[in-house]
């Protein structure tokens, strides 16, 4: 399939300057500034076919909004190219954005002060979205996001899920070809959660549009994402299906045992036995139920299930899938080679 | 044409806001009004007891003044948004948006606000012009009307193409509103016939930051019809050199813009 989103080596630097504390160092960075430089993105190279919804993930600080931030034309890369649709954002950038949407969760793009009827009303003329269109249009973000309730108010009074959803709003009305959105769900309830994933999922199956979103929420990822790319210190060290991610990584286990008598509990002692680390294995208790969670690299599920068993009485035991949250986290902890 | 159109959009959208917070408005335009007041009163106090200066009178003194303030509050009105851009849309990474949209970019942030306090300006404005004009003689052709209007539009230019520079220089140092805080502070030397300062000064305010072409310079030829070339001649060179500079660094500015980290 042809690709919408072609980076290709992208990097970025940002110079930081290094204050030594003090007034004395403030004098020192005054005349020899002590600069360092971070490299935020450090050569990362990935393609979206058009009409994915690809899911860009990471710790904090890993890179991913300063890849958005090129991939939308607010950054200049240091050095590598993108190419959205066939266009480099920092070439002709005005005519680029048209084709686009983006929203920042942590920072709202619309007016402050505005009624959100009346922002919209102006974007409409910034984009130049036709009458009928944006009429048309409006019906439909107003449907898919529920705008309704509040659309009369100023953003300043919305909260923080309205005024997402009137973020997402904005950048869909002129009918962009790709999405860009950088943690669209930071720091929002369950219900409005699943109406943003509800509407990304809507306008990229209805109109094709192309996704990319970033997120720390895991179930963004497994309920909306075909394909993730992860990144860590500005370095991509996955790009796949998450399929691919769970048999070729998922080697974590999970083991719950219900306890005839709860306090057998203590009985169970798997990192001596077995000659674990905390990376290797985790224990938690609930009443009656222990739930272990352990690595299949360090010990088989054989070993697990036949030590419980003849060390103590177990009335139930399953045996839970591997969880993709599981697998990022040895991931971030840099476990697995790449 | 679509951008004219913008900017009736955006100063309508304005006023709706401003009916919204009508006390904070009529405060700012009171305060204002009120610092003019004083500076009048200082003006006042000072010149009746100097009959002229350095072959200035009174009365010419006032419409240099109240010439210089043509510009000042037309940049004051329309491109206020420039002094937040130095101070805190670059160093917040709130450009982002500006980035993003299908417009021009400078356009877009100035158009975006406009400053209702100016009007206590162009009100002293008016009232100096106004008593100052009948008493002085100054010569009036067919074509004075329209080289006031030129004369304005480019010494506005000045100012703005000032703003831009000194706002754009937070693209690289992330904030620069002191930088456009010393530019207004030599801007008050422009207010008084340029011939009182030492060489220097004069200098300064005729060729590098060329505030003398916003007011003395103009306003002496509409008093004396002397020097037209230099006077007018002089202000739209001014205005379009540096309005040329002023874009200029504006776009190398959008280059090296960085954003700010979340
Ligand atoms: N405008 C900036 N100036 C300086 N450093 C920045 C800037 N933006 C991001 N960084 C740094 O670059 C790295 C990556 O940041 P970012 O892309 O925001 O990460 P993420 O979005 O994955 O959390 C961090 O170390 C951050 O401190
Ligand atoms: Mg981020």
């Amino acid at each position: 399939m042809e690709n919408m989103i072609y980076a290709d080596d992208l990097r970025k630097e940002f110079k930081k300057i290094i204050k030594e504390p003090g007034i004395k160092g403030s004098v020192k960075a005054l005349f020899k500034p002590h600069k360092e430089i971070v490299k935020a993105v450090d050569g990362i190279t990935f393609s979206v076919p058009k009409g994915e919804i690809l899911g860009f993930i990471g710790p904090n600080g890993a890179g991913k909004s300063t890849v958005i931030k090129m991939l939308t034309g607010i950054l200049t890369p240091t050095s590598g190219t993108c190419r959205i649709n066939g266009k480099i954002p920092q070439e002709d950038r005005k005519n680029y954005v048209r084709e686009i949407g983006v929203v920042f969760g942590q920072r709202t793009q619309l007016w402050w002060d505005l009624a959100l009827r009346e922002t919209y009303a102006v974007l409409k003329e910034i984009y130049q979205v036709p009458d009928d269109k944006y009429k048309k249009r409006m019906d439909f973000l107003n449907e898919v996001l529920e705008l309704d309730s509040f659309i009369t108010s100023p953003v300043r009074t919305l909260s923080l899920g309205q005024r997402m959803r009137a973020d997402i709003a904005a950048s869909l009305l002129h009918s962009p070809k790709v999405l860009f959105l950088d943690e669209p769900t930071i720091g929002l309830d369950v219900v409005v959660k699943e109406n943003i994933r509800n509407a990304i999922r809507r306008i990229n199956a209805e109109e094709g549009t192309t996704v990319i979103l970033t997120t720390h929420d895991l179930s963004d990822i497994e309920l909306l994402c075909e394909r993730i790319v992860m990144v860590d210190k500005g370095k991509k060290v996955f790009d796949g299906a998450i399929s691919e991610l769970k048999r070729d990584y998922g080697d974590v286990r999970t083991l719950n045992f219900e306890l005839v008598n709860s306090p057998d509990f203590k009985l169970l002692d798997y990192k001596r036995r077995f000659n674990l680390t905390d990376d290797d294995i985790s224990v938690e208790r609930d009443k009656g139920t222990v739930k272990v969670r352990f690595d299949t690299a360090a010990v088989s599920v054989e070993e697990i299930i036949s030590y419980t068993l003849s060390t103590v009485h177990v009335k139930d035991l399953n045996i839970k899938d591997v969880e993709i949250e599981e697998i990022i986290k040895k991931l971030y902890r840099r476990e697995v080679r790449v | 044409m679509r951008y004219f159109r913008l900017h009736r959009i955006f100063i309508a959208q304005y006023l709706k806001k401003l009916m919204e917070y009508k006390a904070d408005f009529l405060l700012g335009a009171v305060g204002l009004l009120f610092a003019q007041a004083i500076q009048l009163i200082f003006i006042g106090i000072i010149f009746s007891q100097i009959p002229d200066l350095r072959g200035w009178t009174y009365e010419q003194i006032l419409f240099i003044y109240g010439f210089s303030l043509i510009s000042k509050s037309l940049d004051h009105l329309f491109t206020d948004n420039l002094w937040m851009v130095g101070y805190r849309i670059i160093r917040k990474g709130d450009f982002d948006k500006y980035l993003t949209r299908p417009i021009n970019t400078l356009f877009h942030v100035i158009a975006e606000n406009f400053c209702v306090d100016a009007f206590g300006e162009m009100l002293t404005c008016v009232l100096l012009l106004c008593v100052s004009i009948p008493k002085l003689n100054m010569p009036f052709h067919w074509y004075t009307i329209p080289l006031w209007i030129v004369a304005a539009i480019f010494a506005t230019l000045i100012y703005t193409s000032l703003k831009i520079i000194t706002a754009a220089i937070a693209f690289w140092t992330k904030s620069s509103g002191h930088i456009t805080h010393m530019l207004y502070m030599a801007n008050d030397f422009s207010k008084y016939p340029v011939s009182i300062y030492n060489r220097f000064v004069q200098i300064v305010i005729t060729y590098i930051l060329p505030f003398a072409f916003t007011a003395y310079f103009p306003a002496s030829y509409f008093l004396t019809g002397k020097d037209p070339l230099f006077c007018i001649g002089g202000t739209v060179v001014a205005g379009s050199l540096l309005f040329a500079l002023a874009l200029f660094v504006w776009n190398r500015g959008l280059k090296a813009y960085e954003s700010a980290g979340s």
